[in-house]
């Protein structure tokens, strides 16, 4: 009984940072499925969405606004808008005057951008660790009094609601959507979709947008999850999340969910069951290993070449 | 280019580099190598401004041998790689004594440089024994060792009677060379350890960590490492209930931990220098750096004071600015600084260091245990 209890408690810990993961990877995959092309600096809206939920919660509080939700619902709001239109401004800086060149050299402006956003929140928010207030307290737990108790917060609780709502809502987006079918199409074949009047710069700006924000939703809730921030955040939630989008099929949009499930609980099980030393060498082994059987990824479709 | 702009050109290029030279008479440069920038850059702050202090008072009471010492300082970041490029550069810079650096990790490339090119190098801050291990003649330090540290805090846990004490390290040099040493007094004073593992530096999720001290029972853990790690460890763990007093190295006690952590910080053991700020003798110099708006009580500030101190009466004794002659001088004497008397043992550690365990407050205050 309580080796199972255990085993829920890190499976409930491997989905809740799964689910985060599988959020910054969503920008990944979108990006990659619609111009082939890996955004690197996506790591960096994610912190940059942390660091301007962090400011806005400071702020909130000095001016007094106690209320938890709002405060939440603020936060959120100038993450996803300051990070949406940092992903908007990386597109259009960084992206599109290389568009179409050889595909090492939007690749190389793109880890530019990356270095270039991280030393700016360096220089301006200084290279401390930041703390997250605790603002999300308290959770059920399960199990006798005396022995092994699982216990889910409400923050993660949280987390696992925020994502499936994100979620649903971008896979309505994009099947219902007009500007998801457009996605669609420009996914499929960009100078087709151009010549049939699809404002396509348009399309890929929107891509780039969406990603961001729900990275910056990520990084609100990374960041409170956690508990502190800084600069370098981006970086290695960014490696991990696009290691779960390759792994679940770069380009593809439920392979991004699964990809980050899939890590989130291999890197949980493996610091559970063996030791933390070996999360990384698990996770990135894994992936190693659905790379060699199947290159495109679990849920990716094989590369067909377009005549 | 013809001949004679050629020749133009290399005569003032000579010219420079004799001016360059002259001016190199008058003055005695002393590297400082720490983070400026970077996770740490607190401890380095704490460097700099008592080496700064310390060349300062040095300078108006009349410098080193009729010369006044000027300070070269680069920005190491605690990361190996950048360390090495700050020791080349301090090669090329001409700088024959180096205060630094900070991170054991740091220091111990650095200090191959250093050694190799005839530099001498004090660390004010690092504690790991390798760096004096392998028998260097130019490398010394202010500080005492994790071997030390180790055992204090070791036997610390091991009189509050445990019933199981978790170790828990970065996989750094420092705080693995800690966590081994305190695991290791712990299991020669016959307490359990039933969990004895690494985590990675600079990562943020620690919950599956978390649950798996809360599984193993543990009343105790100790983590060696530095203060970002712990402080979200801390944290976390506050949050899923696991009933644990945490305990670190002086790595993890600085007012940061308290941002990251809050109210989790509240109890939180911590081996530390002893506060050098209170010391009745200290009281002057304490006043110094109060006047110039800064705070001499972080761990590393007297220690880098100390660093300038011994190399420029080293330089005096010696007689001369000879990195070689220098060492030997300090190595056969006996000094009386702010740390206390200093007296050098063959590898260049400190015959003497002292830890005092403190218990750590959430409002970043510390108050001694013992």
């Amino acid at each position: 009984m309580q080796d199972l209890l255990y085993f829920i408690q890190q499976l409930i810990n491997g989905l809740t940072i799964g689910s985060a993961y599988a959020l910054i990877a969503i920008g990944y995959t979108m990006v990659y499925g619609i111009i082939g092309m890996i955004n690197f600096a996506h790591g960096e809206v994610y912190m940059i969405g942390a660091y301007t939920a962090l400011i806005t919660i400071t702020g909130l509080a000095t001016l007094g606004v106690a209320w938890l939700p709002l405060v939440l619902l603020i936060a959120l709001i100038c993450a996803v808008i300051v990070a949406s239109s940092m992903g908007w401004a990386v597109e259009r800086i960084a992206y599109r005057p290389v568009r179409g060149r050889h595909r090492l050299i939007p690749l190389i402006s793109a880890i530019g951008m990356s270095i270039f956003l991280q030393n700016y929140v360096h220089l301006a928010q200084g290279s401390r660790n930041m703390g997250f207030p605790l603002l999300i307290e308290g959770g059920f737990r399960f199990g006798a009094e005396d022995s092994f108790q699982t216990s889910i917060s409400y923050m993660q609780i949280t987390i696992f609601i925020t994502t499936l709502i994100c979620m649903t809502a971008l896979s309505l987006f994009i099947a219902r959507s007009r500007t998801g079918r457009a996605c669609r199409a420009v996914s499929q074949d960009l100078g087709m979709s151009n010549l049939l009047g699809i404002d396509t710069n348009k399309i890929i700006a929107a891509t780039f947008v969406i990603g961001a924000a729900l990275a910056a939703v990520a990084g609100l809730l990374l960041g409170m999850y956690y508990g502190s921030i800084d600069p370098l955040f981006g970086f290695i939630a960014g490696l991990k999340a696009f290691t779960a989008a390759v792994l679940g099929g770069i380009g593809s949009i439920p392979g991004a969910m699964l990809g980050g499930l899939i890590l989130g609980v291999s890197e949980s099980m493996t610091s559970g069951y063996l030791s933390g030393e070996y999360k990384d060498v698990v996770s990135f082994g894994l992936l190693i290993l659905i790379l060699l059987f199947k290159p495109t990824g679990l849920l990716g479709k094989p590369e067909v070449e377009k005549i | 280019m013809n001949t004679s702009v050629k020749k133009l050109v290399a005569g003032i290029g000579a010219s420079i580099a004799l001016m360059g030279a002259g001016s190199a008479f008058a003055e005695i440069k002393i590297g400082i190598a720490g983070p400026m920038t970077g996770p740490v850059a607190q401890y380095g702050d704490m460097q700099f401004s008592g080496a700064r202090m310390a060349i300062e008072q040095i300078n108006s009471n009349g410098g080193v041998m009729g010369e006044s010492l000027v300070a070269v300082e680069l920005d190491d970041v605690c990361d190996p790689k950048q360390a090495v490029t700050v020791a080349n550069r301090m090669v090329n810079d001409g700088v024959r004594f180096v205060i630094g650096h900070l991170c054991s990790s740091s220091t111990q490339p650095a200090s191959d440089i250093y050694e190799d090119e005839g530099i001498l190098m004090i660390t004010p801050a690092s504690t790991s024994p390798d760096i004096t291990e392998r028998g260097y003649e130019l490398i010394f330090r202010t500080i005492g060792l994790d071997s030390m540290q180790g055992p204090v805090a070791g036997e610390y846990l091991a009189s509050l009677n445990p019933e199981r004490v978790a170790v828990i390290h970065d996989k750094q040099q420092y705080g693995e060379g800690i966590a081994t040493a305190v695991r290791d007094t712990l299991l020669e004073n016959d307490v359990e350890v039933p969990m004895f593992e690494g985590i990675t530096a600079g990562s943020k999720d620690f919950s599956s960590l978390v649950t798996k001290l809360r599984d193993a029972g543990v009343d105790y853990v100790y983590y060696g490492g530095y203060h970002p790690e712990l402080g979200l460890i801390l944290r976390q763990a506050r949050q899923a209930n696991l009933d644990a007093v945490f305990m670190g190295p002086e790595g993890v006690g600085n007012k940061d931990i308290n941002t990251i952590a809050g109210e989790a910080a509240e109890g939180l053991l911590v081996t530390l220098p002893p506060a050098f700020d209170e010391k009745a003798e200290n009281q002057e110099l304490v006043k110094a750096f109060e006047d110039k708006d800064e705070d001499p009580s972080g761990p590393f500030v007297l220690t880098s004071y100390t660093a300038v101190q011994l190399v420029a009466e080293g330089i005096e004794q010696a007689g001369s600015t000879d990195p070689f002659e220098v060492a030997e001088a300090l190595r056969s004497n006996t000094y009386s600084t702010p740390i206390g008397t200093v007296e050098y043992d063959e590898r260049g550690d400190m015959k003497s260091f002292e830890f005092v365990v403190y218990e750590w407050h959430s409002d970043g205050s510390k108050t001694p245990v013992n």
